[in-house]
């Protein structure tokens, strides 16, 4: 049976570990409890997000429209607060249905129009970032609510709040992944879909379902961005969804579909950050940062692809020894 | 057979361990030029072992290998290749999208002086291959537009352009219908006549008795019966197989019963279903007999609601039912364990349990949530019950055997409580072992009161297993007849389209298969 700790978080993790330990020896200041808090923060908006694209990827789909759909939904949220004087906690969870759905609509022109994921997401990347220049004239609007930067700002019991979105969204995703009828079923389409319809899941829904809970979670996402900087822009949240795909492949999860864990995907996010503050620490060019991402991405799906050569390497050298021993 | 006395090939004490398992212990075989020498035994008893090493993918761990006398080491596919070993596996490595010529010669294109392919040469050549196999195929056709019969004859004929004196086939009749497979010996006889050795794995024993000249049973690594020892007959090669006497080959049960429990009336579907009516009892096994595409797997979908039904109506339990999709058939009690568990029946990243509890969440499921517990409970029962390797619940089930894997698939329908089991091929590619258990489980699924509709290429366990046959012709039911009162030949007569006579029923089939729209239309206007 599928355990929510089992042995897929064991590389992540691992990997992650050793990242963070070759940081802090090459910087003092990684371990510093503002550095630490920080990045908390930093890898807040794209592991969040990071959640929905995993479970698409976990059904064999795949989300490219994160990070346009950002931008959209903080100038929709923006316009709502700054032009149209809703107040704050209706353009919350208004917000939050309003990515739901779009998700939910990408889903279903994937699902019952039998168009590749790829390209539905694809076209809804370009499409959602010309939508967003629709609204003040393609302008940002700033100065939204300074209530609003409590929520990505706000803190409780001295730890900063996204760290609590992190665990509550984190521990739901587990949850439904490992212990819902949902979960199992998101596994079983990502699998083998043939075999899904043929033990009576209904594919396309569940496909579409995986949509609408990465739209959900890429407007959690969004909300954190505008009130990180207080504003709203169309400008937000360029190439977000290609790290939190990287951040789900890192955590080992399988382009193929059907494996991967949601918590693993944490790490794989953590891993990327880590290795982004400790090049920022020391003061490495953001072009090196890109060029080490590429690599990460690589040597993640590497790693996984190659499993069977590196244990057959590894026992080789060991056989080798036995065989010139005797 | 070839008046050359000295092996082609010959293994002397070859032995290659895994680790846990030797899979090969000193093995020794001679394969003789212009010979088809049957290699058997179950599955796990060694034989991808010693294929896999004559083509080279794998280095024995000690013994040798000789080639017409001289020892060799076959250092990689490739070198196998250049040593005129051509292996077939089960699995096509046909290109669909490509011609004929193409997949003959994929890898070494004839080439101009340009650099370019010269497909002239491509197609000339490839011709001659298929004259000389006496395969009736343009070159240019595209290859996936071809019955899975024909594509295994191209298969072939490529290992016969590269001028293999050595042809590997691991089962090559696990897709094909009766008369392709015949197709396919006619081909392998001619081949031996022209000084092939030819290595023939199959599952098949009916098949094997038919067509080997030799037989090298295997059994746990070690070779049992030397060619020579043993009689080429099934029931002897059942034996060595299996270490001990299995007179109960089909231990077949009639636990069927008057009441007629499930009716389809008229059924059509777009899909080759063309007015299929027949009952099924309680208790019972009814076989559907015919040849592929006569539209049997195609009456399994539309009872189960793949297919939408254009006409006709189901009656479970007497009354009228309306089955739209797969989820209204399983919830009406009906179960289809699919022609191929690897295509749609198996989830490769679930363990057993997984596989197990598929089709039944609902029923492990409370508010949404799955009791884990629960179903750690049934599946275990059900692999107890079953049978089932323990190793099921420790890895995905793509470390299982195929005969672990195919009755995780059937547990699956066992938790689901079905009562109306669709069994299309159900013993395909399983060792003798596993199928006999498979048997034994339709015995114990009918003393319960459930029936089954049972569909199989093998005709001697179609005849032995079902309590009646209804055959299928063009997706109808010509009739319904006693399981006893049907002979072998009978019902490959029946099922033959009358043309038992024609020199070439394969390609008369795979006419029809291609056709069979106008084919249809024809009869209905008819």
């Amino acid at each position: 049976m599928r355990r929510v700790f089992d042995s897929q978080l064991i590389g992540p993790f691992a990997a992650m570990l050793i990242v963070a330990l070759i940081v802090a020896l090459t910087t003092d200041r990684f371990l510093d409890p503002g550095n630490l808090s920080n990045l908390s923060l930093q890898v807040s908006i794209v592991a969040l997000i990071a959640i929905g694209s995993s479970i698409v990827i976990f059904a064999a789909g795949i989300d490219l429209s994160a990070g346009s759909m950002v931008a959209l939904l903080t100038m929709i949220f923006a316009q709502m607060l700054k032009f149209a004087g809703i107040p704050i906690f209706v353009a919350l969870p208004a917000i939050l249905l309003v990515g739901a759905l779009l998700g939910f609509g990408l889903g279903i022109i994937t699902a019952y129009g039998r168009i590749p994921s790829f390209i539905t997401t694809l076209a809804a990347l370009i499409a959602f970032r010309g939508l967003a220049l629709t609204f003040n004239n393609g302008s940002p609007i700033f100065s939204l609510d300074p209530a609003l930067e409590t929520v990505f700002y706000g803190r409780l019991f001295g730890l900063p709040l996204p760290f609590f979105y992190l665990v509550f969204f984190y521990a739901m995703a587990a949850i439904v992944m490992n212990f819902s009828k949902l979960g199992r079923e998101i596994y079983a389409v990502g699998g083998n879909p043939a075999a899904a319809v043929l033990t009576g899941i209904n594919v396309k829904k569940v496909q579409a379902i995986t949509f609408a809970i990465a739209g959900f979670m890429t407007a959690v996402g969004a909300i954190l961005m505008s009130a990180r900087l207080n504003s709203g822009s169309p400008n937000y949240g360029q190439t977000l969804e290609l790290q939190a795909i990287a951040a789900a492949v890192v955590g080992g999860a399988s382009l193929a579909g059907g494996r991967g864990n949601v918590l693993a995907t944490l790490m794989g996010a953590m891993t990327i950050v880590i290795v982004q503050n400790g090049l920022n620490l020391n003061a490495a060019p953001s072009s090196v940062q890109n060029v080490v991402l590429g690599l990460i991405i690589l040597l993640a799906v590497g790693i996984d692809m190659w499993r069977a050569e590196i244990s057959r390497f590894l026992s080789r050298l060991r056989g080798g020894a036995t065989k010139s021993a005797r | 057979m070839s008046a050359n006395d000295s092996p082609l090939w010959e293994f002397v004490n070859i032995s290659k361990a895994y680790p846990g398992v030797l899979a090969n212990d000193k093995v020794c075989i001679k394969l003789m030029p212009g010979s088809i020498h049957g290699l058997l035994g179950e599955n796990g008893c060694g034989k991808s072992t010693m294929i896999k090493t004559l083509s080279g993918v794998q280095q024995p761990d000690s013994g040798q290998i000789l080639h017409k006398g001289k020892e060799v080491r076959i250092a990689d596919p490739d070198d196998a290749r250049r040593r005129g070993v051509a292996t077939v596996f089960q699995e096509f490595s046909i290109v669909p999208t490509l011609s004929v010529g193409e997949n003959i010669f994929l890898g070494n294109m004839p080439r101009n002086r340009l650099g370019l392919i010269d497909w002239k040469t491509v197609n000339d050549a490839s011709a001659r291959v298929l004259k000389k196999l006496d395969i009736e195929l343009s070159p240019e056709t595209i290859t996936g537009s071809l019955s899975v019969g024909e594509q295994q004859l191209v298969e072939i004929a490529k290992a016969v352009a590269m001028d293999a004196e050595m042809v590997i086939l691991d089962e090559p009749t696990a897709a094909l219908g009766e008369h392709e497979i015949e197709q396919l010996h006619v081909l392998l006889r001619k081949m031996r006549a022209q000084g092939t050795s030819i290595l023939y794995v199959s599952h098949r024993l009916d098949e094997v008795e038919r067509i080997v000249d030799e037989v090298t049973i295997l059994r746990s690594g070690k070779v049992v019966r030397e060619s020579g020892e043993t009689e080429i007959n099934v029931s002897e090669i059942v034996a060595a197989m299996v270490g001990e006497d299995v007179s109960e080959h089909y231990p077949k049960e009639n636990n069927s019963v008057d009441d007629v429990v499930f009716e389809c009336q008229n059924l059509r579907t777009r899909f080759g279903v063309n007015g299929a009516s027949f009952d099924l009892r309680k208790g019972e096994v009814l076989g559907l007999g015919g040849v592929l595409g006569s539209g049997r797997t195609e009456i399994a979908h539309a009872i189960f609601g793949v297919d939408k039904l254009t006409d006709g109506a189901l009656l479970l339990n007497g009354k009228k039912i309306e089955i739209k999709n797969e989820m209204q058939a399983i919830n009406a009690g009906f179960a289809l364990v699919p022609e191929n568990r690897k295509y749609d029946g198996l989830f490769f990243n679930f363990r057993a349990s997984g596989n197990i509890t598929a089709a039944a969440l609902p029923r492990i499921a409370r508010r949404g949530f799955l009791d884990l517990a629960a179903e750690a409970k049934g599946t275990e029962r059900l692999m107890n019950e079953l049978e089932i390797s323990p190793q099921a619940e420790k890895k995905t089930v793509n470390f299982l055997s195929g005969g672990n894997q195919q009755k995780v698939v059937i547990a699956r329908w066992l938790f689901s409580e079905a009562n109306i089991l669709i069994f299309d091929e159900p013993t395909q590619g399983i060792d003798i072992g596993a199928k006999i258990a498979v048997y034994k489980l339709m015995n114990a699924l009918t003393r319960a009161g459930k029936s089954i509709i049972l569909i199989s290429s093998d005709h001697d366990e179609l005849l032995a297993m079902s309590d009646r046959i209804a055959v299928v012709q063009h997706g109808h039911i010509n009739r319904v007849v006693g399981a006893g009162e049907l002979s072998h030949d009978d019902l490959v007569r029946a099922s033959s389209y009358g043309d038992a006579g024609d020199a070439r029923p394969a390609a008369a089939a795979a006419r029809i298969q291609t056709n069979s729209n106008e084919s249809l239309a024809a009869e209905a206007i008819q």
